[in-house]
């Protein structure tokens, strides 16, 4: 076992694709998330391995479409503002069913915004900001270790459901040290020799593309994208729950958020308080079916997020009126501190209760 | 003796869906006949575009994958850069290629990708019903320039060989015509080009094709090859505006 | 039991050097610990800082609003930071580049001339190790052992040599300092 090395959550990333296998880097800098780039160019030249300085952000995620439809792993990373930009390719690249790995540290928005970290694209990655209906698998890091491990799942489902994945970390991730380990990349390869572009020889031409020739093909498409989405539901729904069986209370976060909820509950639970939290590790697919079963019991989820509130309509809609949700929440910037997330579930419960 | 035949390299029993009297047909047929004799069905990626050129890949037997609008270069970029084995080529329009897809092309180019990249210039957009293109000539009327195109409003057009050429990765810019059976020679002579020098690494390779949209110019498909020999020649010249395999020869 | 430490200073004075130092320090100490930069457009044109918090669980927030523990290395970031000190918390300052005022009562101070000190041992650059030194007076787990692995850790391969000279300037700041404030 290797030992623990402090590393900076963007190389933590970037180094975890190349020992995942990325065959190409397709990229253009953005703060927070240059350095992935930046060490991916050297790296991946000595590697002998594809990178390109793309001339944008739009270029760079065709880029990875292009390579990911001859079955090579590939990657792009960028943040916010710009992954608005690959928004059109993303779908694209969920209805050709080509497996694109994309990173987004996300920084503030709306616009330009601000390089300080937010949480701001949760609905942008989990509902996707392209055209018609599609489903991206979006992985969300709270720690620089789950930066590797996440990044090492992002290209494994990535192959396996060939669809699209994201992992998305925030400013505070891609910037910040902690002492982590690159393990072995933990998963099988995936054969990809029945459907990606390797020139028809001996077979005819593949066409990959998302112009079906008629209403009722374009409608079968559609409805196997779905049971594919069902599918990956069903497999590879992943959440952190901590002190929930007897839970009046839990705390939902998500990303690098996750830390200061962990720590509120344990000074809610010393104060007296039936504390617990959950995080939903697989933002897409969301763990709606796990909090669905503790809205039986649990009286009250308490979503914290660095946005105005948008996984918290996705617990809404997992516990579905059977329990009150809210939300403690600010836009971007300083992340909100444990003790002001313990201010704030304190002035959920009513005076005389406890 | 047989007089005609369907290259190998064309899907069994395509129709083609282009509107009569549209050279779209004739520039597929070249890259067909091409395919076959250079030998690369079966190494060949087709990045298809959007627009009318987006159903080459209903009418070659070749790998091949769509690309949002503009962004072919990108995509064969990645083909290339993770396949570098693979013949890769893209087919797109002007509005593709040169206008919305302006950046992609120029930076494939200046990065000098061992891509070939064809583009058809039939001086509107076909697809939406002949609007105001990157290429429509001055005074030319659209159904978004119907007084016709004047400069102090739409600008100018472009000449996307002669760009190409600017680039210093280019090894190969061509703009030629299918307007005459001596064109068409012409025309598959410059494809072959641009093919071989992918094949032989110097760099991209890019042929402009001249075409006719009949429908959308509101002519007989004659009326149309006279208007490219009348119209569109004088204001993009055919030629060659780059070829380093000249100097190549000279050394 | 969490604390966070600030380390602020000019661009230039080694600021985000010696927190990484002081988190693989502390990591080698067996905590858990966290390294946050200031990043980006904020670093052009005033002081750098970074955010270490050292915990025996794992660390919670990485970024938090007030601080411990800051080393400021110059007046700006003594200016900056003095207000986000926690009550009972401590400040400690590069005496030669800072004034001796004590604007607060309720907090400690350590003053020290970390820039003539570094300047003794060899190098006048190196008042970010002398700070650490002083730090490490007031943090006995760590030792100069630690501080020998941390630095060779964050020392790019072709400055290794400059290892001794940066553990000179910590032993400067190191064993003496109470004294002095």
């Amino acid at each position: 076992m290797a030992e623990k090395e402090l590393l900076k959550g963007n190389y933590a990333i970037a180094e975890a694709a190349v020992r995942a296998g990325c065959e190409c880097y397709f990229g253009y800098p953005i703060t927070p998330q240059t350095e992935i780039g930046e060490y991916l160019s050297q790296r991946m030249y000595d590697l002998g391995r594809g990178y390109v300085c793309a001339e944008s952000e739009l270029a760079a995620i065709n880029m990875v479409l292009g390579a990911a439809s001859t079955g090579a792993k590939a990657m792009t990373s960028s943040s916010s503002c710009a992954v608005a930009l690959m928004q059109e390719a993303l779908s694209y690249a969920c209805s050709d069913e080509v497996p694109v790995v994309l990173v987004n540290v996300m920084r503030a928005g709306p616009g330009l915004g601000y390089i300080y970290p937010a949480q701001g694209d949760y609905t942008q990655a989990v509902y996707g900001g392209g055209n018609g209906d599609y489903k991206m698998i979006v992985l969300a890091p709270s720690t620089v270790q789950e930066c590797i491990d996440l990044t090492y799942k992002a290209f494994y489902l990535s192959q396996k459901y060939r669809n699209p994945t994201m992992v998305l970390a925030d400013g505070l991730l891609g910037q910040m040290m902690e002492p982590a380990v690159f393990s072995k990349y933990p998963y099988p390869e995936i054969d990809n020799s029945n459907w990606a572009l390797t020139g028809a020889k001996g077979r005819e031409g593949r066409k990959i593309c998302s112009v079906a020739p008629s209403e009722e093909k374009q409608i079968e498409h559609i409805n196997n994208l779905f049971k594919k989405y069902e599918l990956i539901a069903e497999n590879e729904t992943e959440w952190e729950e901590i002190g929930t069986e007897d839970a009046d209370i839990v705390l939902v976060a998500f990303g690098s958020m996750t830390r200061n909820i962990k720590a509120a509950a344990k000074v809610l639970r010393g104060q007296g308080l039936k504390v617990g939290m959950f995080r939903p590790i697989t933002l897409s697919p969301f763990p709606s079916g796990r909090l669905n079963e503790l809205s039986n019991h649990v009286k009250k989820f308490v979503v914290v997020e660095m946005n105005m509130g948008q996984m918290v309509n996705d617990v809404k809609l997992a516990v579905n009126g059977k329990t009150d949700v809210e939300l403690i929440n600010r836009s971007v910037g300083q992340w909100l501190s444990v003790e002001e997330i313990v201010d704030g579930v304190n002035k959920f419960i009513p005076a005389g209760v406890n | 003796m047989q007089v005609f035949k369907i290259p190998d390299s064309m899907k069994k029993g395509f129709k083609y869906t282009f509107c009569p009297g549209c050279d779209h047909g004739i520039a597929v047929r070249l890259v067909a006949e091409l395919l076959d004799e250079m030998n690369l069905k079966e190494k060949s990626i087709l990045v298809a575009s959007i627009g009318c050129s987006v159903f080459l890949y209903d009418f070659l037997d070749v790998d091949s994958i769509e690309a949002p609008h503009g962004r072919a270069m990108a995509e064969a970029t990645g083909v290339k850069r993770a396949r570098p084995d693979k013949f890769v080529f893209t087919y797109q329009g002007d509005g593709d290629f040169a206008s919305i897809g302006l950046a992609e092309s120029t930076h494939a180019a200046l990065r000098g990708e061992n891509l070939s990249g064809i583009c058809i210039n039939n001086t509107t957009y076909g697809m939406t019903g002949g609007q105001h293109g990157p290429t429509t000539l001055i005074g030319q009327k659209t159904t978004t320039s119907p007084m016709g195109r004047f400069a102090e409003t739409y600008g100018y057009p472009i000449k996307i060989a002669e760009h190409i050429a600017l680039c210093k990765g280019t090894a190969y810019s061509a703009r030629v015509a299918l307007d005459t059976v001596a064109h068409i020679n012409q025309a598959k002579k410059a494809l072959k080009k641009a093919f071989q020098v992918q094949l032989d690494g110097l760099g991209y390779g890019f042929v402009e094709i001249l075409s006719t949209c009949p429908t959308n110019w509101k002519m007989t498909p004659d009326q149309a090859h006279e208007r490219v020999k009348n119209e569109m020649i004088p204001e993009f010249p055919l030629g060659v505006f780059k070829d380093v395999t000249e100097n190549i020869d000279k050394v | 039991m969490e604390k966070n430490y600030i380390i602020a200073g000019f661009g230039g004075q080694g600021v985000l050097f010696a927190g990484k130092v002081l988190a693989n320090a502390f990591m080698y100490s067996g905590k858990n610990v966290t390294w946050y930069p200031c990043y980006g457009a904020e670093m052009r044109g005033g002081t750098v800082n970074c955010e270490i918090v050292v915990s025996d669980e794992e660390v919670s927030s990485v970024h938090k609003q007030d601080v411990d523990c800051v080393i400021a290395l110059n007046q700006l970031s003594f200016d900056r930071f003095i207000t986000k000190i926690k009550k009972g918390g401590r400040i400690i300052c590069n005496s030669s580049l800072i004034e001796e005022v004590r604007p607060r009562n309720d907090i400690e101070y350590i003053f020290y001339p970390m820039t003539e000190k570094a300047t003794e041992s060899g190098n006048h650059k190196l008042a970010n190790m002398v700070s650490l030194g002083v730090l490490s007076d007031i943090e006995t787990s760590l030792d100069k052992n630690i501080f020998e692995r941390a630095v060779d850790t964050v020392l790019p391969e072709e400055r290794k040599h400059l290892a001794s000279v940066n553990i000179n300037a910590w032993s400067a700041g190191h064993c003496n300092t109470l004294l002095a404030c």
